[in-house]
C-alpha cells in the first residue's frame, strides 16, 4: 500500500525536497483542496470579524465606533470577501476538488496542472483585494455590487477591486472547466451518469454555472474598470450611458451565482441523507435532473434584482414568474428528501444535525426569497432588511450549513481521524440557535422600513439591532467553536477507519484513511447504484487489493 | 494525446482551400451589398452574412461537423447568450418613461445645455425651459 | 515532462471481463473538449459586449449609422483579407503536422504570425487616423460638454469601437505569443505528429480570434456602408499636415 497524500506528492515543476515547497508545488487535488480551506476559512473570519464590527456598530442609533464611510467600506469588505473570496470558490473549491474525483473513482482531475494554477490564481486574486485595504483611498465603498454611477465617481479602490473580483472568477472558470472534462471523461467504467452520485451532479451543474454565467461578470468588471479610466460612456448618464445596463450585465451573473452556491450544497445534502437515514435516497433521477434544471432555469431569472429600477412592466412579470418557476425543482429536492428519511433509521450525528438544521434554515430563506419574488411586495421589501436576511438565511442557513455538514461528514476521508461527536453537536446548536437570532429580527425590521446599508436608523428599529447583535455572538462562539473541534481533532482525534459511516459511495471505500496518493488501488467496476443499502446494510462490497465486488 | 490517425495531407488540403474561397466570396458579397441589394435591411444582411461565415468556419475549419456532445455544447451556450440579449434588447426597447429620460433618443447630444442639467461632468450651468425639440436642433449641427 | 509513457489502467468485473480505464494522462478528446469550453468563455465575453453595442443601437440607430459611416472600410476590410489568409495557413500548418510534415507545419505557422502582425499594424495605423481626426478615447470629440462633443449614440458607438476592437487586438498578441510558444515546443520534440493536442488548441484559438472578427467588422463598419458614401481614407495626414475631412 503506498503512502497517504500526505507523505507522497505529485508537483507542478520539478522534485522538490522541502514539504513546504511540495504542498506549493502539488498538483494532488486532495492537498489544493485542503490549502483552499485554509485559505478560504481564514478569509471566511475576517469576514465574520467585519461583520461583528458593524453589528457592534448597529448596536444603538448613531455612530459607535465608525463613521458613516467607515460602514459603507466594512459592508463593502464584508461582502467581497464572503462573495468573491469564500462562497463561490466554495463548495466546489474545497469537496469538489477533494472528494469529487474519488466519488468517480479517478486518480485526479482531468487538468491537474490547470488545478494547480488555478488555486494560484485564486491567490493572486484575494492579494489584489486585499491589498486594496492600504493603498489609495482605502477599501471601496460601493457595496459588493459595484453600481454605476457611484462606482465611477468614488475615489476608493474600486479599481483594484474589479480587478480582484476578475481574477477570482477566471479561477472559478478554470474549476469549472476542470470539473466538467473530468466528470465526462474520468468516470470509472461502467458508471454511466444516472449512477454518478448526487454530489458530483451538483458539482456538475454547478461547473456549467461557473463557467457560462462567470465570462459576463467578468467582461462586465472590465467594462467598468475601461468606463472609469478611459470613460467610454457605456455606464455614463452624461454620455448618454445606463446605469441599468450595468445593473442587467451584473445580475445575469450574480443570480446564477447563488445557483452556483446551493447546488454543491444539496449535493452534499444528497449524500448525507441517505447514509443517516440508512436507506435509498427517494427520487434520485429526479434530484439529479433538477440539479440540471436549477442551473438552466438559474440563468433565466436575474431581472428581479431589477424590479425597482425602471424596467419594463412585461419584462418584471415574465422575471417574477420565472423565478417563482425555479423554485419548483428546489421544492421536489425538498421533498425527496424528507421522503428518503421516512421509515428510515435515522441516526443523529453531526452532519444529519446540520443537514436537518438546513432543512429548516434554507426552507426559510427560500421561501421569503419567493416572497420577494412578487413585484408589488418586492417594491415594499427591496433594499430592505428583509432581503438581506433572505439571502442570509439562503447563504448562511444553506450553503454555508450544508458546508459544515460537509466538513464533518468528511472529515474521516481527509484527515484518517473523527472529531469530537459532543462538542460537535454543542456547537451545532450554537450556530442553529445563533442564526435564528441574528436574523429573523431582520425580517421583522425590513417589513417595518429598516433600510440595508445604512449605518444609523431611526430608534423604533432598536430593539431588532439588539436581538441580532446577541445572536451574533451566539453564532461567532459556535463557529469559533466547530472550528477548534476540527483543528484539535485533526492532531488528537482518535482513527476513524476507512468507513465510519458505513456509506455505500466510493470515498468511503479506499484502502487507507487518509487516502492514498493515488486514490483507489484500482479503479473498480462500477455496476451498482450509488447508494443501495439492504436492510440499513450496504450492499456492495469491494476487496480492496484487487477493487473487485465480493458481495 | 496520442492518435496514431495518420492524415493525407494532398487529400484533406483541397477541403480547406474551398472554405477559404467561399469565405472570400461572402466577404466581397459583405462589400457591395450596402449599394446594390436589400439596402433597406443592411444591417440584419450583414450580420446574416456573418452567421453564415461563422457556421462555415465552425463546420470545417474547427471540425464541428464530427463532434456530438462539442456541438451540444455549443448550441447551450449560443442559446444561453441569445436568451440574454432577447430579453435585455426587449427591455430597453419599451423603455418606460422614454420621454423623461435623459439618456433615450429624445435627448441626443451630450454637448446642448439640456444635457449640463443632470449630468455631473458639465460644466455649463441651469437652464430654464428646454424639452426635447431644442436639444435635437443643436444636434444636427453636430461634426459630420 | 512528456507523458509518452503513459499506461492505461484495466478495471476488471466481478465476471473477469476487463475494461481500459480514461486517465487524465493521454485524453486527446478531453484536451479538445476542455479547449472548446474555455472558448465558450471567449463567445460569453464577446457575446455580452455584443449586447451592450446593440443596446444603445437600440436606443441610437441613426447615431451608430452616421458613426459607422465615418470608419475606414478599406483598411478594416483589408483586415478581415489578411485574417481570413491567416486563419487557412493556420489549418493547414494543423493539417501538415497531423499528416507527418513538420518542417511545413512550423512554416505555416511563421505564416500566421506573419499575418498576426500584419493585421496588429494596420490597426494601428486605423487608430492613429481615427486618432487625427479627434476622435479616440480621452479626446474632446468623445467627451461630454463641450463643444466638440459628439451626440450620444457616437460616443456609445466610438466606446465599444474602441473597447472591444481593442481587446480582439488584445486577443490577437496573446495569439501570436502562444504560437511563438507553440513552435518552441515543437523544436523541443513535445509536439509531434502523434501528440498535437496543442497544435490543435492553438489552431482552434486563432479560429475563434477570426469568428469574433467576422461579427465586429459588419457590425461596426458595414452598417453605415451606404450612409456615408466611399470615401477615399487621408493617409497622408498619418503624416502631418492637415486633414480636410471631417
Amino acid at each position: 500500500m503506498s503512502k497517504s497524500y500526505f507523505d507522497e506528492t505529485h508537483c507542478a515543476i520539478g522534485h522538490p525536497k522541502t514539504k513546504v515547497m511540495q504542498w506549493l508545488l502539488t498538483v494532488d487535488h486532495k492537498r489544493i483542496g485542503i490549502m483552499y480551506a485554509a485559505v478560504m476559512f481564514t478569509f471566511f473570519f475576517i469576514a465574520i470579524a467585519t461583520a461583528m464590527a458593524m453589528r457592534i456598530e448597529l448596536f444603538a442609533p448613531g455612530a459607535q465606533i465608525m463613521d458613516g464611510n467607515t460602514f459603507n467600506q466594512a459592508f463593502t469588505l464584508h461582502g467581497v470577501i464572503m462573495i468573491f473570496l469564500f462562497i463561490i470558490p466554495g463548495i466546489p473549491a474545497v469537496f469538489g476538488n477533494i472528494v469529487m474525483p474519488l466519488m468517480i473513482g479517478a486518480k485526479d482531475v482531468s487538468f491537474p496542472r490547470l488545478n494547480w494554477f488555478t488555486f494560484w490564481l485564486y491567490i493572486l486574486g484575494c492579494t489584489i483585494a486585499l491589498s486594496s485595504l492600504w493603498t489609495g483611498n482605502g477599501f471601496a465603498d460601493t457595496g459588493w455590487t459595484f453600481y454605476a454611477p457611484y462606482s465611477l465617481n468614488t475615489n476608493t479602490n474600486v479599481i483594484s477591486t474589479l480587478v480582484a473580483a476578475f481574477v477570482l472568477g477566471m479561477a472559478s472558470i478554470l474549476t469549472g472547466l476542470n470539473f466538467l472534462v473530468t466528470i465526462h471523461r474520468l468516470r470509472a467504467p461502467g458508471m454511466d451518469f444516472f449512477k454518478m452520485p448526487l454530489f458530483v451532479w451538483g458539482i456538475y451543474a454547478t461547473a456549467w454555472i461557473q463557467l457560462l454565467a462567470t465570462p459576463v461578470v467578468g467582461i462586465t468588471l472590465i467594462l467598468a474598470v475601461l468606463e472609469k479610466y478611459f470613460g467610454i460612456g457605456i455606464f455614463d448618464p452624461a454620455k448618454g450611458g445606463d446605469p441599468v445596463l450595468f445593473e442587467h450585465l451584473f445580475w445575469i451573473y450574480s443570480h446564477p451565482a447563488v445557483y452556483l452556491m446551493i447546488l454543491p450544497a444539496f449535493g452534499i445534502m444528497s449524500e448525507i441523507i441517505p447514509v443517516f437515514s440508512r436507506r435509498e435516497i427517494f427520487g434520485y433521477r429526479t434530484i439529479a435532473l433538477s440539479s440540471a434544471s436549477i442551473a438552466g432555469i438559474g440563468y433565466l431569472v436575474w431581472g428581479h434584482h431589477l424590479f425597482t429600477s425602471g424596467m419594463s412592466d412585461i419584462a418584471k412579470t415574465i422575471f417574477s414568474f420565472l423565478t417563482f418557476f425555479v423554485a419548483i425543482p428546489t421544492g421536489i429536492k425538498f421533498y425527496d428528501w424528507i421522503a428518503t428519511m421516512y421509515k428510515g433509521k435515522v441516526i443523529l450525528k453531526t452532519p444529519m444535525l446540520w443537514a436537518l438544521g438546513t432543512i429548516v434554515t434554507f426552507a426559510i430563506g427560500g421561501l421569503t426569497g419567493v416572497t420577494i419574488a412578487m413585484v408589488g411586495a418586492d417594491i415594499h421589501l427591496q433594499d430592505t432588511y428583509y432581503s438581506v436576511a433572505h439571502f442570509h438565511y439562503a447563504i448562511l442557513g444553506g450553503v454555508v450549513f450544508l458546508f459544515f455538514a460537509g466538513l464533518h461528514y468528511w472529515f474521516p476521508v481527509v484527515t484518517g481521524r473523527m472529531y469530537n461527536e459532543s462538542v460537535g453537536k454543542v456547537a451545532f446548536w450554537l450556530n442553529f440557535i445563533g442564526i435564528n437570532l441574528l436574523w429573523f429580527p431582520m425580517f421583522i425590521a425590513g417589513y417595518y422600513g429598516m433600510p440595508r446599508r445604512y449605518f444609523d436608523y431611526l430608534p423604533e428599529f432598536e430593539i431588532y439591532h439588539q436581538i441580532s447583535g446577541i445572536g451574533a455572538i451566539v453564532i461567532l462562539s459556535g463557529l469559533l467553536l466547530m472550528f477548534w473541534n476540527f483543528l484539535y481533532s485533526w492532531n488528537n482525534g482518535e482513527s476513524s477507519g476507512t468507513n465510519p459511516w458505513n456509506a455505500t459511495t466510493l470515498e468511503w471505500h479506499l484502502p487507507s484513511s487518509p487516502p492514498p496518493l493515488e486514490n483507489h488501488t484500482k479503479v473498480p467496476y462500477v455496476d451498482f447504484n450509488p447508494y443501495e443499502y439492504h436492510h440499513g446494510e450496504p450492499v456492495v462490497k469491494f476487496d480492496y487489493e484487487t477493487m473487485k465486488r465480493i458481495d | 494525446m496520442s492518435t496514431n490517425i495518420k492524415v493525407d495531407y494532398q487529400a484533406e488540403k483541397g477541403g480547406y482551400y474551398k472554405v477559404l474561397i467561399g469565405l472570400l466570396i461572402l466577404t466581397s458579397i459583405t462589400f457591395i451589398q450596402p449599394s446594390m441589394f436589400l439596402t433597406d435591411a443592411t444591417f440584419v444582411v450583414q450580420l446574416l452574412i456573418g452567421l453564415i461565415k461563422a457556421i462555415i468556419i465552425l463546420f470545417y475549419y474547427m471540425h464541428l461537423k464530427g463532434e456530438t456532445l462539442i456541438g451540444w455544447t455549443v448550441v447551450f451556450a449560443v442559446s444561453v447568450v441569445l436568451f440574454f440579449f432577447s430579453i435585455v434588447i426587449f427591455d430597453v426597447k419599451n423603455f418606460q418613461f422614454v420621454d423623461e429620460s435623459h439618456i433615450s433618443s429624445a435627448v441626443t447630444s451630450a454637448g446642448s445645455p439640456t444635457a449640463g442639467h443632470h449630468s455631473s461632468h458639465s460644466d455649463e450651468s441651469h437652464t430654464t425651459s428646454e424639452h426635447t425639440s431644442s436639444v435635437s436642433h443643436k444636434a444636427t449641427h453636430s461634426e459630420h | 515532462m512528456s507523458s509518452h509513457e503513459y499506461v492505461p489502467e484495466i478495471a476488471t468485473t466481478r465476471d473477469g471481463v476487463e475494461h481500459e480505464v480514461q486517465g487524465w494522462q493521454g485524453d486527446f478528446y478531453g484536451g479538445k473538449l476542455g479547449f472548446w469550453l474555455f472558448m465558450l468563455t471567449e463567445v460569453l465575453m464577446f457575446g455580452a459586449m455584443f449586447m451592450v453595442l446593440t443596446y444603445y443601437f437600440t436606443l441610437h440607430q441613426s447615431d451608430y449609422i452616421d458613426a459607422s459611416a465615418s470608419l475606414n472600410r478599406v483598411l478594416g476590410g483589408f483586415n478581415t483579407v489578411v485574417l481570413l489568409i491567416s486563419a487557412l495557413t493556420m489549418g493547414l500548418g494543423l493539417l501538415k503536422m497531423r499528416s507527418g510534415d513538420i518542417k511545413g507545419a512550423k512554416l505555416m505557422i511563421w505564416a500566421t504570425i506573419f499575418f498576426a502582425f500584419l493585421f496588429l499594424g494596420v490597426k494601428a495605423i486605423e487608430w492613429s487616423l481615427e486618432y487625427q481626426h479627434g476622435v479616440f478615447l480621452g479626446l474632446d470629440a468623445l467627451q461630454s460638454g463641450n463643444v466638440h462633443s459628439k451626440p450620444f449614440g457616437q460616443i456609445l458607438f466610438f466606446g465599444m469601437y474602441f473597447t472591444m476592437t481593442g481587446l480582439h487586438g488584445f486577443h490577437i498578441i496573446i495569439g501570436i505569443g502562444l504560437m511563438l510558444w507553440l513552435l518552441k515546443r515543437i523544436n523541443a520534440d513535445l509536439v509531434t505528429p502523434e501528440h498535437h493536442i496543442l497544435h490543435w488548441n492553438i489552431a482552434l484559438y486563432w479560429d475563434l480570434v477570426h469568428l469574433i472578427w467576422v461579427f465586429v467588422f459588419p457590425y461596426f463598419y458595414m452598417i453605415g456602408a451606404d450612409a456615408g458614401g466611399y470615401h477615399i481614407p487621408d493617409i497622408g495626414s498619418l503624416f502631418g499636415g492637415h486633414s480636410n475631412e471631417h
